[in-house]
């Protein structure tokens, strides 16, 4: 058993060293990594406070990934869990360029799943929506949205948690100064596993 | 505990003190030390617990997020305790996620070690495993090794630091107590002290020292009360010691006493003896040689059994014939009543010691007068009449021959009293006549005759006068004893007065009765005599020019005693007797007409009453005559008919 779990860590270690090194990404390997990354996400929520949460409420949690889904089935495990005391719902969308492209704007001349968007608790921005960056976070500047993604410079574009790999591992860094702006608490035992962490409080961090 | 009981109780005490003392601490030490370690050994859990849960929180996240550097770091803060050995962070599925050691020599953990319970204590090592938890799951666990070293410290600790409280205590507790002990020794070693010199020295009178009113104050309060108690025994003996001792001296000096007593009654006794056989023989020559004659007689049977020599003379016997014989054959046959003679019988019944006259008779049949004076006497118990015997025939001869004498003098004298009496009767007569020839003479020649002749005359009638008195005084005289009159109650407070009236005294003289006179029983006549004849004398030679006259009387003995006062001339002491002889008269006839008659007259009678008369005066200053009276019964009848008065010259 203990050189099973001896074993296994070691293979993991293995892998994650295989993959960065070929820097190439087998499907099972990508699926691997955002496995990891969905747990992530899924964990984040119980490091992460946010405004007007009380566990009386019933509104569920919910988790948007906004642009081309990289975690297939990751979060198949995650389904019907609960968080805090409170459900967990996970929810696809579109990028907002296909939005635009989609005419079916209500009368306002927005798309109904903005809304949607906006009332995200957590959003994960594909890196396919790197393009449209600023403006998904422009849209939502005036929400507590934690907004997470896996792509360079996320956090100077005003992100809040970026996964990064390090050493075959999964790892992130967060801005404070954009997490207090959306009013958002994070635990310092998050913050205590950040890799790096950008905004006002940088410096302290050793 | 033999040890235990020879020590001395200070050394009990201090012992028992010290053994209390480190048994408690003892107890308690061990007690503390259980505590101690429990509590240590509960504190450790719970500090280890705490730890447990508190690096659970923090590794939270890095199980989370798969972190185990991140654990590890964590785990290293555990270094700090040296006490911890390891500390290891397993994921859910049980697999080890981050660990730490204190030194690669300690065994790893494995998860079955802490699954079964959150604490297990093996021989050396704790462990302690805590739940990660995260958002209601469970994420891991965290499991803590401490090994026990700090627990052995602190009870090696504890039993140093108990030792040496101990032994500290000891020394306190011994310093304290051999001063301390001394309350409850003291007192006792006290007592015990007074007990052995109550037991040497007999001493009662000690006492011990109450120093509290504890128990042992009890004690010796009891101890003393005994001790009082035998103090007050031992003097109760000691005294009954000396009172017996007393008692002996006592019976002892009585005894000596009583035997000298004994001694002298002996002596006495011997005296008394010597006495009375000297009195036995004084009496045996009283007897022997007394003049009267002495039978003695068995008082019961009567016979003869003892006579002296003056007996045996007057009966003209032998003593031998007379010893042994019947009283009767002294007396004739008429002074016999039976069997017995008669004085005898009178003598043994009532007249015991009188003397009774008999007869008795002689050998040779001659009988005699005799006087018998017999008495009873007790001779070794039995009762024996001893009758002294004297002849009186002689002196009955005598006796009848005075009779005769006196008779013939009584009839002698009373033809002298006769013969006074016709005399002086007969001598008036011619008295009378002469008198009245000499007033004839004088009257019918009284112019013949001169005066010398008339003077002589007068003298010659005088003369006749004296005569006439004389002759009544002797009459008077004679007339006292003869005459006899009735006696009756006379009230001298009636007849004195009266008396005086009769004398009629001259003015220049007064008479006093001085006090009431009694009630007397006599002869009126003659009492008249006496007041008259002391009061007509104290009148008649009164020499004062104011004369005080008084009567009186008091009560003394059984008589009244009168007396008859004046302030006369008085009487030279050397006439006192003089006075009352018949004829006798102080001053000279012709001074004062005197008989000399009337104080005879006066002594007669009251002599007559078997009182007494006398005189006591002082010449110049008064007389006084007593006389006295006998007392009698003052009847309630007054017979005051017969006052009659008769001059007394």
């Amino acid at each position: 058993m203990r050189i099973r779990v001896y074993n296994l860590i070691v293979l993991t270690l293995v892998l994650f060293a295989a993959a960065l090194a070929a820097e190439t990404q087998t499907d099972s390997e990508a699926n691997r990594e955002y496995q990891i990354k969905a747990a992530f996400l899924y964990n984040f929520i119980k490091f992460v406070d946010w405004p007007g949460e009380t566990s009386a409420s019933d509104k569920p949690i919910i988790i948007g990934i906004i642009g081309k889904d990289p975690f297939g089935g990751a979060f198949e495990p995650m389904k019907d869990k609960t968080a805090k005391d409170k459900k967990v719902i996970v929810k696809w969308f579109k990028g907002l360029d296909e939005l635009e492209k989609s005419s079916q704007m209500d009368k306002s001349g927005k798309h109904p799943q903005i809304d949607d968007i906006r009332e995200c608790n957590l959003l994960f921005i594909c890196r396919s929506e790197k393009e449209k960056l600023k403006e998904t976070l422009d849209l939502l500047k005036d929400r507590s949205v934690l907004t997470v993604a896996d792509m360079q410079g996320f956090l100077e574009a005003g992100g809040i948690i970026n996964f990064v790999i390090e050493e075959n591992k999964v790892g992130f860094e967060i801005n404070i100064t954009v997490a207090k702006k959306a009013k958002l608490e994070i635990r310092s035992n998050l913050l205590r596993l950040a890799k790096r962490i950008v905004g006002e409080d940088a410096a302290k961090k050793p | 505990m033999p040890v235990l009981q020879r020590m001395t109780i200070k050394d009990k005490l201090i012992f028992i003190i010290m053994l209390g003392c480190v048994t408690g601490l003892m107890l308690a030490g061990t007690a503390f030390i259980v505590w101690e370690r429990s509590a240590s050994r509960d504190n450790l859990v719970r500090v280890l617990s705490t730890r447990a849960a508190i690096l659970a929180e923090n590794c939270k996240s890095s199980l989370a997020f798969q972190d185990p550097k991140d654990a590890e770091n964590i785990l290293k803060a555990l270094h700090v305790d040296p006490s911890l050995v390891s500390g290891t962070i397993f994921n859910d599925k049980n697999e080890r996620f981050a660990t730490y050691y204190r030194d690669s020599s300690i065994k790893k953990v494995t998860p079955a070690e802490f699954k079964k319970v959150i604490v297990t204590f093996n021989n050396d090592f704790l462990l302690v495993s805590s739940p990660i938890i995260l958002d209601n799951a469970i994420t891991g666990t965290i499991c803590l090794q401490s090994d026990l070293n700090f627990l052995h410290e602190s009870l090696k600790h504890g039993i140093q630091i108990m030792a040496i409280v101990t032994f500290l205590s000891l020394l306190a507790v011994f310093l304290m107590s051999s001063r301390l002990q001394a309350v409850i020794s003291k007192p006792i070693l006290s007592l015990a002290k007074v007990a052995k010199t109550v037991s040497e020295k007999k001493d009662y009178s000690a006492r011990a020292l109450k120093h509290g009113s504890d128990e042992v104050g009890l004690l010796i309060d009891s101890f003393n009360e005994m001790l009082e108690q035998i103090q007050h025994r031992d003097l109760e003996l000691v005294n009954a010691k000396e009172m017996l001792e007393e008692r002996v001296e006592e019976r002892t000096s009585e005894l000596t006493s009583a035997n000298e007593q004994l001694t002298k009654e002996i002596d006495v006794r011997k005296k008394t003896e010597g006495q009375l056989r000297r009195a036995e023989e004084n009496y045996r020559t009283q007897f022997e040689g007394a003049m009267d004659a002495i039978f003695v007689t068995d008082a019961e049977t009567g016979i003869l059994t003892d006579c002296n020599p003056a007996a045996t003379r007057l009966v003209g016997r032998e003593k031998s014939e007379l010893i042994g014989q019947h009283e009767r054959i002294l007396h004739p046959p008429k002074s016999l009543v039976g069997e017995y003679s008669k004085t005898f019988k009178e003598h043994l019944a009532e007249k015991q010691g009188e003397t009774l006259e008999d007869e008795i008779v002689t050998k040779t049949g001659k009988v005699k007068d005799v006087a018998i004076k017999a008495s009873l006497i007790e001779v070794r118990g039995k009762r024996f009449m001893q009758g002294n015997f004297r002849d009186i025939t002689e002196s009955k001869k005598a006796e009848a021959f005075k009779t005769q004498l006196l008779e013939q003098l009584a009839s002698a004298n009373q033809e002298l009293k006769d013969f006074a009496y016709v005399v002086s009767h007969d001598l008036k007569a011619p008295l009378r006549g002469i008198k009245t020839i000499a007033d004839w003479i004088t009257t019918d020649y009284a112019d013949k005759l001169d005066n010398d002749g008339k003077e002589q005359l007068s003298l010659l009638a005088n003369r006749v006068d004296r005569m006439h008195n004389l002759i009544d005084g002797i009459l008077q005289y004679s007339r006292i004893g003869r005459m006899e009159e009735e006696k009756v109650q006379i009230d001298l407070n009636k007849l004195v007065p009266e008396i005086i009236d009769m004398l009629a005294p001259p003015e220049n003289i007064t008479i006093t009765i001085e006090k009431e006179l009694p009630y007397i029983e006599c002869e009126q006549t003659r009492i008249t005599q006496v007041f008259q004849n002391l009061l007509s004398n104290a009148i008649k030679y009164m020499d004062k020019p104011k004369g005080q006259i008084k009567v009186g009387c008091v009560e003394e003995n059984n008589f009244w005693k009168f007396n008859v006062t004046d302030n006369g001339p008085g009487i030279d002491e050397k006439y006192f007797e003089k006075i009352f002889k018949i004829f006798q008269t102080l001053a000279p006839r012709d001074e004062f007409e005197s008989t000399g008659i009337g104080l005879t007259v006066v002594k007669k009678i009251v002599e007559l009453y078997k009182g007494k008369v006398w005189v006591e005066s002082k010449v110049g200053e008064g007389t006084t005559f007593f006389f006295t009276l006998p007392k009698q019964k003052t009847g309630a009848e007054k017979n005051e008919e017969h006052l009659q008065t008769s001059a007394v010259g």
